[in-house]
């Protein structure tokens, strides 16, 4: 339960305020507790209720944990579980209160009703108090041994959770063996499950420290018990058969026989009215055949019709869930689905999120046979009246072409694109028009003819500008125009803000240049001229290359610029095979719908903050009294495991860099600076989930820089990626710092560029940066 | 882990706490916050259902008025945690008797709290099956605000039977009357070029049963599909009686059928549980009888004009009719006046979805009523090609009919005591996406 002192933040205005009425309850409550009149459960049971709504909309009423403890002296099941709810939550903060419920949770472990032993027993394993697990030890072993089934699954659940706050009295007390010993011969299926997730998870994190642990974490996958768990999979609730058939695909059978056989068994599986029981089926037959080319397409062919199934039953959540599962096997065996394309056309409703896993799929899927079907329907989303999924599908058709070998139709098709007058349009055919040239160069004839009729003025795009610039400097001997574009692009070189398209220009003029010399020599002369006064790095370079290599010899320049070039057969793949394969392994899970490889979004760099956030909670007030202290912020950088380089010696005297608090700058300074300054420290730092959480728009973050002496000069930006540009003076002198720094708020991640005039202050000046960063957002 | 879920967390749109359930301490309280800021307040809201923020992944579904978040921090399994949502919801649902919604839960929010304590331990689920948490939970569902009852029934001895043999049934069941409902629901799902060709057709259908029967029953579906029917004329040795016979794509059952019997004697059979439940769904993509054919003409006369023509046929049954047919036929968001003239039903034009849509409350078979329209627009520069004609869309409902042909041969029931029962069959056919371009 959360923390009171975390969601009182946000109650909603209409929330009583609730002081008056806790204290009303209190006294409500005191007259309650001892009486024994008839209906008095009734009046109880109201209250109980008032006091766990004031509990979720975050009002404080851990203030009432006496009282509500007296009272649960009852024999009411429903008043029970209220109590239990709120001892629960607040147990944690009031350690000391805890105690006091001890008493009457151990007392109704031993009630003759089963329900009430089990509520008590999972109430008392959620109290996550460290320093009363002793006092769970004892019921946790007699609940292990209870006669009743639904005790003995809350008491697994309970060995985990006693792991969970200490590990050490979980395996001193020898649990771990006696859910073994559950797991392998207990009637119900439902504690049987239980031990298992209990054991998975306490057995993976032991087996780093302890031998044993990790003996018996293989054992699991030892044959006995993985057939154990197969012969009573129909035992099983479809939850628990997720779990035991993700154990049996980590399982390696020794000899093909048992694969036939194992899968035999689990055929049936695939017909299973839950979805998620289906793809762990799946995720079993594929791991088994791996090795098995044949078999493994048999596999293919025989998971094709329920995975379509999932697909189109059940809510978008679930089919994309699904989707993203289809995706991935499309993606490996594009062959075996190229017969069902029709699936994967795009309904006019569906969330974009949905279409887009198709249209990827349509382009996989697509060979000689149908080819044009899926183009003339992807030719239909062009038009669309989602952006974003017509431009999708634009590349769509692009990317078909450039994987196909009659390229005839489509070559029309996106040209016709061209013709639609659309801004959006426009840009992403010509961005294709041009991988198209660079592998198909013979039909530059008929797409020239078409682009040439393009105005450069539409094209807002860098990408689609960069695109055609490229093509009028390749083919500028058969466009007609060429040079006198080409002119008056240069002519506008100011107003272009992108370097990719200036860097473009910069070449395609070159090139046309060495085709026609006397039209093209003064557009050279003036791209040359404004390029060497470029402020961008690349450009500059760029164009003082050209210029030298012109002085030195034209001929020699030409073969460096505009050499003949061959037809690109494959472009190059964005993800490893390597990549695409951990996914493969990791089928059935998140990695799948992120199309990445779990570390990538698991590892502790990025969990540890988070793991700490209540204890943030009181560091943060004892930050605070100390002041601006970089030796207490550092402190708290590195338990939120901010990655910090790990200071030898805990900064014994911190670089004393003080900055002016009224630092100003007019941006026009700003911007020559940033452009004459090296880079002089170039960092990546994580941002606190309590950052990210504060950051929803860059102006919340300006404020708090501010109060750092860091100035902001300019930012922009939508969630997920902010950016920020900030200056900052030395107190004494008028040494300046510049700071490029793009937070992207989903990966919690801030990257920093700091430029500054005096060098060696840029380390210092980088500390302080990221000490104020690490602050944002705390109370 | 399967899903091993951090929290669940219940919103309304506001994005205020209705419910919060945290299972385990590797998430903070304040991820709520997080999803609030990172997907609430941004675009970000409904471009994917799993985001990934601060380490931590977030799974969630829209319900009527609730947002349910599913917080996880570890490789989770995606599919697992939705139909997990899916699962509890109906379980909600079932407690309070129809409606999920923001009123609803904050009615019933200790009832929520004592479910989510039961259906998930730990952040494993545990047992989702209504009728045997009906066992642990006597707490009864608060229907309006007004009339919340007093709870106080005895708690029956629960824990006996959590998990026998049919986890999904209860023992020693009576009922006076033994009575089963079967309803087969299809769904068609069309997209239609504008050139009058079928691109894609498929039937997803679902059979719904609703079973009063007393002690363990053994019920047995047998349907007119190719595979049962086969394999029936294998095992008697005599050729089918003539009739269509229907390909099925694919079947999942509800975990009450037997399937290995399925698969070795192609018989449905099954314990039924108690109540309302689905048993089977299916998919056709072969032999579709579409419903109804529409044959639209749309022209452009000119830049403030169009003339819109739809005619709709309906190719069922003579004897049969239609309900509650809706025809969406969309126009340019300019458009300022439009007449109509219809052969049947009633039209008008809707500016809130610029649509122009046709009603016809009863739609008898083999009949082809017409409507046609002229839209006037308002003449705008900036507007060059840029409508881009969505396709039009269509709703309705074909009692006593299917679209795949699909009929029940018989619905047999054996228990012991040899009781009769009272089977009522019915069949009925919905639009699911049917869509025309034009």
């Amino acid at each position: 339960m959360a923390p009171p002192a975390q969601s009182q933040r946000s109650p909603s205005p209409s929330q009583p305020s609730g002081k008056g009425e806790v204290s009303d309850l209190k006294s409500q409550l005191r007259q309650l507790a001892g009486s024994r009149a008839p209906g008095i459960d009734d009046s109880k049971r109201e209250l109980f209720k008032k006091v766990i709504s004031y509990m979720t909309v975050g009002i404080d009423v851990s203030s009432l944990f006496g009282e509500m403890v007296m009272c649960s002296a009852t024999s009411d099941i429903v008043l029970k579980k209220m109590c239990y709810l709120y001892v629960g939550n607040y147990a944690k903060v009031n350690p000391d209160l805890a105690l006091l419920t001890i008493n009457f949770l151990q007392r109704d472990c031993k009630d003759e009703d089963p329900m009430i032993r089990g509520l008590a027993l999972r109430s008392l394993c959620s109290l996550r108090v460290a320093n009363l697990v002793e006092y769970l030890v004892g019921p946790l072993g007699s609940g292990l041994k209870d006669n009743n089934n639904y005790v003995r699954t809350v008491a697994v659940m309970g060995v985990l959770k006693l792991y969970h706050i200490s590990a050490s009295t979980c395996v001193d007390a020898d649990f771990p063996a006696m859910l073994k010993h559950s797991m392998l011969n207990d009637s119900d299926a439902q504690v049987v499950a239980n031990c298992l997730s209990a054991l998975q998870e306490i057995w993976s994190s032991e087996a780093s420290s302890s031998e044993e642990a990790s003996r018996e974490r293989e054992a699991l996958l030892s044959k006995p018990v993985v057939y154990y768990f197969l012969n009573r999979i129909k035992e099983f609730s479809e939850w628990a058969q997720c779990l035991v058939l993700e154990l049996v695909g980590k399982y390696v059978p020794s000899e093909t026989s048992e694969i036939f056989d194992i899968m035999n068994l689990l055929e049936d599986r695939l017909q299973h009215a839950n979805g998620a029981v289906v793809l762990a089926t799946i995720k079993v037959f594929l791991q088994l055949t791996l090795s098995m080319t044949d078999v493994h397409q048999q596999v293919y062919e025989r998971i094709k019709a329920p995975l379509l199934t999932l697909v189109s039953s059940g809510s978008p959540e679930q089919s994309y869930a699904v989707l993203s599962h289809l995706h991935l096997l499309v993606m490996r065996a594009p062959f075996i689905f190229s017969s069902d394309y029709k699936h994967f056309y795009c309904q006019y409703n569906e969330p974009s999120y949905v279409k887009k896993l198709k249209l990827e799929m349509l382009t996989a899927v697509a060979n000689e046979s149908n080819t044009y079907e899926i183009v003339t329907e992807l030719c239909e989303y062009a038009a669309n009246v989602d952006i974003p999924i017509a431009r999708e599908s634009i590349r769509a058709v692009g990317k078909i072409a450039l994987q196909q070998y009659d390229v005839n139709a489509i070559v029309d098709r996106l040209l016709q694109f061209l013709e639609m007058e659309k801004d959006y349009v426009t840009a992403e055919a010509l961005v294709l028009v041009k991988d198209l040239l660079r592998k198909y160069p013979q039909w530059s004839q008929d797409c020239i003819a078409v682009v040439g009729n393009i105005s450069s003025k539409n094209i807002q795009e860098p990408k689609a500008k960069a695109a055609l610039i490229w093509m009028l400097g390749e083919y500028s001997q058969d466009m007609h125009d060429a040079p006198y574009i080409l002119e008056s692009l240069i002519e506008n070189w100011e107003d272009e803000h992108s370097a990719e398209v200036r860097l473009h220009l910069l070449t395609a003029v070159m090139k046309c240049f060495f085709k026609r010399p006397p039209e093209t020599q003064k557009a050279l002369g003036a791209a040359l001229a404004a390029g060497l006064a470029d402020f961008h790095q690349d450009v500059h370079d760029r164009a003082l290359f050209y210029y030298r290599l012109l002085q030195y010899n034209v001929s020699v320049a030409q073969r460096v610029v505009d050499p003949p070039k061959q037809a690109v057969s494959v472009f190059a793949d964005t993800q490893s095979s390597e990549i695409k394969d951990r996914i493969f392994d990791e089928f059935n899970s998140l990695s799948v719908v992120y199309q990445k490889p779990s570390y990538m979004f698991t590892d502790k760099e990025h969990r540890g903050p988070f793991e700490f956030s209540d204890e943030l909670g009181h560091l943060s007030i004892g930050a605070e009294s100390t002041g601006h202290a970089s030796q207490s912020s550092l402190a708290i950088d590195d338990l939120l495991g901010l990655g910090l380089p790990v200071a030898p010696a805990p900064a014994p005297s911190p670089p004393l860099l003080k900055l002016n608090s009224k630092a100003v700058l007019d941006p026009g300074t700003f911007q020559q600076k940033w452009r004459q300054l090296p880079i002089s420290l170039s960092q990546e730092y994580s941002v606190s989930p309590r950052g990210v959480a504060a950051l929803t728009a860059p102006q919340a973050l300006l404020r708090h820089m501010q109060g750092h002496s860091i100035h902001c000069i300019a930012s922009g930006g939508q969630s997920p990626n902010y950016k920020f540009f900030f200056f900052a003076q030395k107190a004494e002198e008028s040494s300046t710092f510049l700071v490029e720094c793009i937070i992207n708020t989903s990966s919690a991640k801030a990257q920093i560029k700091i430029k500054a005039d005096d060098q060696s202050a840029s380390e210092a000046f980088s500390t302080l940066f990221q000490s104020a960063l690490s602050e944002f957002g705390l109370p | 882990m399967p899903v091993a879920a951090s929290a669940i967390y219940f919103l309304n749109l506001r994005g205020d706490v209705l419910i919060n359930r945290l299972y385990r301490d590797d998430v903070g309280g304040n991820m709520v916050d997080a999803f609030r800021v990172h997907i609430m307040q941004t675009k970000e809201l409904g471009t994917c259902p799993v985001r990934h923020i601060g380490g931590c992944s977030f799974f969630y579904m829209r319900i009527s008025n609730v947002y349910i978040v599913i917080v996880v921090s570890s490789n989770a399994n995606v599919a697992c945690a939705f139909k997990f949502v899916v699962e509890a919801v109906a379980l909600f649902k079932s407690y309070f008797g129809g409606a999920f919604d923001e009123d609803a839960i904050r009615n019933n929010f200790v009832l929520i709290y004592e479910l989510l304590d039961e259906i998930m331990d730990f952040g494993y689920p545990q047992n989702l099956s209504p009728e045997i948490l009906k066992l642990y939970i006597t707490q009864e569902g608060v229907r309006s605000p007004f009339s919340s009852k007093p709870t106080d029934k005895p708690v029956p001895n629960a824990t006996l039977q959590v998990t026998g043999a049919v986890g999904w049934r209860r023992e020693g069941l009576v009922y006076k009357k033994n009575e089963v409902f079967l309803d087969i629901v299809e769904s068609v799902n069309l997209l239609m070029s504008s050139k009058g060709s079928v691109l894609r057709c498929d039937v997803t259908g679902k059979i719904l049963m609703k079973c009063f029967l007393s002690g363990m029953p053994d019920l047995k579906l047998g349907l007119n599909d190719k595979i049962g029917l086969e394999k029936e004329s294998q095992i008697k040795s005599r050729p089918t009686k003539s009739g269509k016979t229907i390909e099925l794509d694919d079947v999942t059952f509800h975990q009450c059928v037997n399937l290995t019997r399925f698969n070795s004697e192609k018989t449905v059979s099954f314990v039924p549980p108690d109540g309302e439940f689905e048993l089977m769904k299916y998919r056709i993509t072969e032999g579709v009888n579409l419903p109804f054919r529409v044959l639209p003409t749309i022209k452009e006369l000119g830049r403030t004009r169009m003339e819109v023509n739809v005619k709709v046929k309906s190719v069922f049954g003579a004897k049969m009719f239609a309900l509650g047919v809706v025809i969406k036929i969309p126009v340019p968001k300019q458009t300022a006046k439009t007449s109509f003239q219809v052969t049947s039903g009633r039209a008008k034009y809707n500016a809130a979805i610029d649509c122009l849509v046709w009603k016809i409350r009863k739609f008898p078979g083999q009949t082809e009523p017409t409507m046609s329209a002229e839209v006037e627009l308002i003449s705008t520069m900036a507007e060059k090609k840029s409508w881009t004609r969505p396709p039009i869309q269509m709703e309705f409902q074909v009692p006593m009919f299917t679209a795949s042909g699909l009929r029940v041969r018989f619905l047999k029931v054996w228990e012991k005591s040899g009781y009769n029962t009272v089977e009522w069959v019915r069949y009925i056919t919905k639009a699911g996406s049917y869509e025309i371009r034009c």
